[in-house]
């Protein structure tokens, strides 16, 4: 157990070090210090009390989105239009926030949060309906209603909702009430609390309840699922309106804590939904390993800022090393069976056997 | 009048790019490996094509660059998924996240927005077809499109022969459709799967190099804007048939015609219009998925 354990992970830290190389190499032939610039990178987010802060402030909402993907992935079910929902509660949750005038701040906050992650339960029935009744693979349905998704924003934002005061297209900003407010002097909003309550939520239902297991052995075997008992449709719809309603809660704690109102860059590029992927990936699937993958995206994220501004390298090296992150995770570097030695004795026994050729 | 030929013609011009990498895309699909890069080569296609323009002022070297540096990304592709066996959906999803990093990342270093190549004038690549252009409806329907246009039109028919008619289209569909069938019959299924793999990487540079050089003569970040998803939609619905899944792909060119052309009168809304082919496709793709369930018969399994 332990073994699988440890090779796990490496399988997570494998990726992180060889995208980093690469990262390196690229640095090195434009002629820049790459340890230099590795330094400025992570010191700040990692070691400064401000840094660290504003890295737990952005990581927030990633850890939502990337335990909106480990939930799916873990029933073997792939929501890409995290996204999508994600924008939408953010969106709607704006709207609440900006609309409706409620005195009482925590109130306010509260069905603000509420509309968010209904937003996303909704917008996330669609493929989960004709995943589980239809057979519709959910994979191009949640991609493709991404786009229907931006595009609909696009065209509220600039449209009906459109703060007209402003320079650029945006909806208005939301009351004080609706507000997170940071803690102290730190960055830190009580969002962050929220988030994290959430993920306990998970560390124990994924560890210890049935919820968990049923997930599993729906992801690993459906057949078997269904021919136990359990009831693989409701339970397919059941991760996909949960994995929705995480997305829901970070677009809405994104635009509570952060943005204040809806722009079109209100996710970013690649957006929160995106980097929830590879913050679930690279935490192998498991809520405490989207924890750790959380906290270190987001240092990435912030530092990258701090590339562009000391060290003049262009701050999309960050982008390149995630993107070659993902690639790297995509294989396995270590097999559950040492790969390399096996292979070997496969070779060696077929040597013996007249229809080695075959396997 | 003279909308409707507008809106025919622009209808062609969109198609295109989603037509080439439809076409692309659906050997991948046929060798069973679902190819969800095609937006990031495609994106490098029309990187590399406008860089190696502006730099070389070569027109055939532009488009060659541009192949090559895709049949790379292919490579890449096939190498991880096909060879090393991981997982398709996110070896193409780092694919469609690194190609965009790598050219906002030269056009930083570089310290332009944009790249233009203003010695190109898109004109020289227009094809008029001598009679055609005089017929009022045809003329605008066929005739005056970059040389990409009539390529991806070929390549329907190439594709629907190379599938159909050839020991490779059989052997490609033998090892999607059952590998074990393909292993007893001692079908190379990695080599066959890697070749589709590389059929799509090379359209997709057609379809960047078009997108991009032919029209323009410009590349801007990101402008690709999820065509190659809604390749990989049409390639779902037509379920890789190359004349079904062609005709989804110019759903999408009208509507998006529809979208430009129509703003003019409906102002913002005309927006819109662009989602609409969306839940065409969503709406086609539950009603294949339930009529093909009726006839299964099965218990209540998902």
């Amino acid at each position: 157990m332990k073994r699988i354990k440890w090779k796990n992970l490496a399988n997570s830290v494998l990726p992180v070090f060889f995208a980093l190389l690469i990262g390196a190499v690229i640095m090195l032939a434009m002629g820049h210090n790459p340890l230099n610039a590795y330094r400025i990178m992570f010191e700040r987010p990692l070691f400064t009390l401000r840094g660290l802060t504003n890295t737990l402030h952005i990581a927030g909402p990633l850890l939502l989105a990337g335990l909106a993907i480990a939930v799916t992935f873990r029933s073997n079910l792939y929501n890409m239009g995290v996204e999508g929902q994600l924008i939408f509660g953010g969106f709607l949750a704006g709207l609440a926030g900006a609309y409706l005038h409620i005195p009482n701040p925590f109130l306010h906050k509260f069905v603000c949060l509420v509309v968010g992650i209904i937003a996303g339960m909704m917008f996330v029935l669609i493929p989960a309906i004709l995943r589980a009744f239809l057979r519709v693979d959910e994979m191009v349905v949640t991609l493709t209603l991404n786009y229907v998704m931006m595009t609909v924003l696009e065209y509220l934002s600039s449209g009906p909702f459109r703060n007209q005061g402003a320079g650029y297209v945006s909806t208005n900003t939301i009351d004080k009430t609706a507000m997170f407010n940071r803690i102290g002097k730190t960055r830190l909003t009580p969002f962050f609390i929220i988030a994290f309550l959430v993920f306990l939520l998970f560390f124990f239902m994924h560890k210890r309840m049935v919820f968990g297991y049923r997930g599993e052995a729906v992801g690993k075997n459906p057949e078997f699922a269904e021919a136990t008992g359990l009831r693989v449709r409701r339970h397919i719809v059941q991760v996909m309106i949960i994995s929705g309603a995480l997305a829901g809660l970070a677009g809405a704690g994104h635009m509570m804590s952060h943005e204040f109102n809806y722009t079109l860059s209100f996710s970013g590029t690649p957006g929160i939904g995106w980097d929830g992927m590879l913050i679930s990936l690279l935490g192998g699937h498991s809520p405490a390993g989207v924890l750790i993958a959380a906290v270190f995206y987001s240092a990435l994220k912030t530092g990258s800022d701090n590339i562009n501004m000391y060290t003049g390298i262009p701050k999309e090296i960050v982008a390149i090393i995630q993107g070659l992150i993902v690639l790297f995770l995509s294989i396995r570097f270590i097999n559950d069976r040492f790969g390399l030695t096996k292979r070997w004795r496969n070779k060696r026994n077929m040597k013996g056997t007249v229809h080695g050729t075959f396997e | 009048m003279a909308l409707l030929n507008r809106i025919l013609y622009d209808a062609i011009y969109h198609t295109t790019p989603i037509l080439l990498c439809v076409i692309g895309g659906l050997f991948a699909y046929k060798a069973g490996v679902l190819n969800i890069a095609l937006e990031g080569m495609m994106l490098a296609g029309s990187f590399v094509a406008v860089l190696v323009a502006v730099n070389s002022q070569s027109v055939w070297l532009a488009y060659l660059s541009a192949i090559a540096v895709s049949l790379i990304l292919g490579l890449v592709f096939s190498y991880m998924s096909v060879n090393r066996k991981g997982n398709v959906i996110i070896i193409g999803l780092a694919i469609n996240m690194i190609v965009p990093a790598v050219a906002g990342f030269v056009l930083q270093s570089m310290g332009v927005p944009n790249l233009t190549a203003k010695w190109i004038n898109p004109v020289i690549f227009r094809v008029h077809l001598p009679v055609v252009e005089r017929i009022p409806v045809l003329g605008s329907l066929l005739s005056g499109h970059p040389i990409g246009t009539y390529i991806s039109f070929l390549v329907i028919f190439l594709a629907y022969v190379l599938l159909y008619k050839t020991k490779f289209g059989i052997y490609t569909r033998v090892v999607g459709e059952s590998p074990e069938t393909a292993k007893s019959l001692g079908i190379k299924s990695n080599y066959y799967a890697t070749l589709a793999i590389l059929i799509g990487s090379l359209l997709c540079a057609v379809a960047g190099v078009n997108l991009a050089y032919e029209r323009l003569g410009i590349f801007t970040n990101n402008m690709t804007a999820g065509r190659g998803f809604i390749a990989i939609a049409a390639i779902y619905c037509g379920k890789g048939e190359p004349l079904k899944s062609s005709l989804y792909a110019f759903i999408f060119g009208l509507a998006r015609a529809l979208a430009v052309n129509l703003s003019i009168y409906a102002g913002n809304v005309a927006a819109l219009f662009d989602i609409i082919p969306y839940f065409v496709m969503i709406a086609i793709l539950a009603v294949n998925a339930g009529y093909s369930n009726r006839n299964l018969r099965m218990r209540t399994y998902w």
